[in-house]
């Protein structure tokens, strides 16, 4: 039934809109993948600089890979990106999720303001609160330590994990609640043992989403960290163009292999990330 | 005048529900006053004080008549903010009516059903996972002169052309806008959820009134999808104006290339007589093109729309 209609749709569409849809499709892949098969191919040549451009690697030369490995450390750094992104993703989902139940189903005064405060932040950039943050973290004491990332990420990137938890907890039915209640459970114990665990896609989504953000971000990263065992991957970069000097080989070695694990994780969940971005509405 | 014990339950019950309350909402609000509110009372405030590498500890607040020093220095002396703003607007633009248009496109070829449809979108969404930072920085070597893959299509047209684009005024604002402006896989998704949200029934009676493909996309799922648009709009825009690691990685602002949030890095943190006040009047300038974004993005979304119906 359902395979019926595909094939009707295609078959109905004009064939204008079919050569436009096949354009936008091949642009799509053309900017999706031009960069990154440029990229690799680069890697695997012995010197790129003889051989440039889209030609063929002579033979296939795997040094600047070992060497990303055993003389960059690399794996250090994706453990302190995973250790910074992971501590502040949990941090935030659980502070935010406490406090989207509260707003989506609780009356008191000031919801509205509360509402608008945490919404408001979408639109502060995070940009132009460079000096003041740089600033705490240095009165804080922590100024180059890992801790200071975390602090900074938990505290960013409310409004988007806000508003989707919210959306999800106003999606479940009241009658669950009340049936907690009535069975004797209170506030707290509703909301660990009921309502946590039937929002937790919602909170998944948010999860995942701060967590990607969280992995990539370069601002904040390079602004607090300056000991190079505590870089974060994306920090990392600042230090390739003087690191590897000549060495071009290495250079885009170290660049697949950085790229590497947000793809790899990307292909693995990619339903997950897809279902995610677009509201759940596209099936990954 | 009821039972007393009756009332007391419900006393203890009410302030339960508040104290609950508190709880649950003071985590995110302590986040919320440590990292915007107090930051940007500091930056208000101290964009009217004298404030730099001579005075790190205490900011001095300037006296009435020269409340505005800060931005006059800003406006008249700083060498590169009109650069900057100018960048800046371009590139905030850009991405209400380049990006999103484009993200629109591909979202509307996405939301077709053909072979092979899931696989591009899979593989669209690719550069969107892979940090900014790394694509500055692989981009830097595509526009490399002796290696990239830039130079060579260039020289198709301009045979002896053996320059860096990045290092000419103009070519290197356009390498710049190419470095990011085409990846737009999560705002093509966002855009995609939206079109897959609009009813079968909808789209159904849009064909049987003789609407199909691009021109049923126009008439029927656009306004439909207006809300989302108008959202990714402002997201697009905002982020254009905010445009940091693509300077940074790519020209560090050579050629006429420095964006706002390049000055501000630059006057707080990287230079060596660093000038904290002026950065933070930069700061507030920021914030309220921020507010003029999401205001004139709305008015134009509203007036459009209200054109087509």
């Amino acid at each position: 039934m359902k395979k019926k209609r595909h094939i009707k749709s295609a078959k109905s569409m004009p064939a204008g809109t079919r050569i436009f849809t096949y354009i936008c499709l091949f642009w799509a892949l053309i900017v999706a993948l031009v960069p990154l098969i440029w990229l690799i191919l680069s890697s695997l040549k012995e010197d790129p600089l003889a051989r440039p451009g889209f030609q063929l690697p002579e033979s296939i030369y795997l040094n600047g890979y070992i060497s990303t490995f055993r003389d960059l450390h690399v794996l250090r750094y994706f453990g302190n990106s995973m250790f910074v992104a992971g501590v502040s993703v949990i941090i935030s989902v659980v502070m935010i999720s406490m406090s989207a139940y509260v707003v989506a189903r609780m009356e008191f005064k000031g919801k509205t303001l509360v509402s608008i405060l945490l919404y408001s932040t979408m639109f502060i950039p995070a940009t132009a609160l460079t000096y003041p943050v740089y600033n705490l973290i240095n009165n804080l004491n922590l100024y180059d330590t890992r801790g200071a990332l975390i602090l900074i990420y938990s505290c960013s990137g409310i409004a988007i994990s806000f508003f989707v938890i919210k959306n999800y907890y106003d999606n479940i039915p009241r009658d669950l609640e009340e049936a907690a209640r009535i069975d004797g459970c209170g506030y707290v114990r509703t909301w660990v043992k009921v309502i946590f665990p039937i929002a937790r896609p919602g909170i998944m989504t948010a999860a995942v989403l701060a967590f990607l953000n969280n992995w990539n971000e370069y601002y904040w990263a390079s602004l607090v960290l300056i000991t190079r065992e505590k870089l974060t991957v994306p920090s990392l970069l600042s230090t390739f163009t003087t690191a590897f000097n000549t060495n071009y080989n290495g250079l885009f070695s170290a660049m697949v292999v950085i790229i590497l694990p947000p793809i790899l994780l990307y292909c693995i969940f990619s339903k997950f990330f897809i279902e995610a971005l677009s509201g759940g509405a596209v099936k990954g | 005048m009821a039972n007393p014990r009756v009332k007391k339950k419900k006393n203890k019950l009410g302030m339960r529900r508040t104290g609950f309350i508190i709880a649950f909402l003071a985590p995110t609000l302590v986040a919320f006053c440590v990292f915007y509110l107090y930051p940007i009372i500091t930056v208000f405030i101290t964009s009217f004080c004298k404030w730099d590498y001579t005075n790190i500890a205490n900011p001095e607040f300037f006296s009435f008549e020269h409340l505005w020093d800060n931005y006059d220095y800003i406006f008249n002396k700083y060498p590169f903010f009109w650069e900057a703003l100018k960048n800046s607007t371009v590139w905030a633009i850009l991405g209400a009516a380049v990006q999103v248009p484009v993200a629109m496109l591909i979202a509307l070829a996405f939301s077709r059903k053909m072979k092979g449809i899931k696989f591009v979108r899979n593989v669209y969404i690719i550069p969107n996972m892979i940090s900014t930072a790394a694509m500055g920085i692989i981009f830097l070597q595509l526009y490399n002169p002796s290696y990239g893959i830039i130079n060579p299509i260039i020289r198709l047209f301009k045979t002896d052309f053996n320059d860096s684009v990045l290092l000419l005024q103009g070519p290197a604002f356009i390498a710049m806008t190419f470095a990011y402006i085409f990846f737009t896989g999560t705002t093509t998704l966002m855009i995609l959820g939206n079109i897959m949200a609009v009813p079968e029934e909808v789209r159904e009676a849009a064909m049987l009134d003789g609407a199909s493909g691009l021109r049923q996309d126009w008439h029927i799922t656009v306004p439909m999808i207006k809300g989302t648009l108008r959202t990714v709009s402002i997201m697009a825009a905002t982020s254009g104006f905010l445009l940091y690691n693509e300077v940074y990685f790519l020209t560090k602002g050579a050629a006429g290339t420095y964006s706002i949030s390049y000055v501000i890095r630059e006057l707080a943190i990287t230079s060596p007589r660093t000038q904290f006040g002026r950065a933070n009047s930069v700061a507030v300038i920021q914030i309220l093109a921020g507010m003029v974004i999401i205001l004139v993005i709305n008015l134009v979304y509203s007036v459009s729309f209200k054109k087509k119906h």
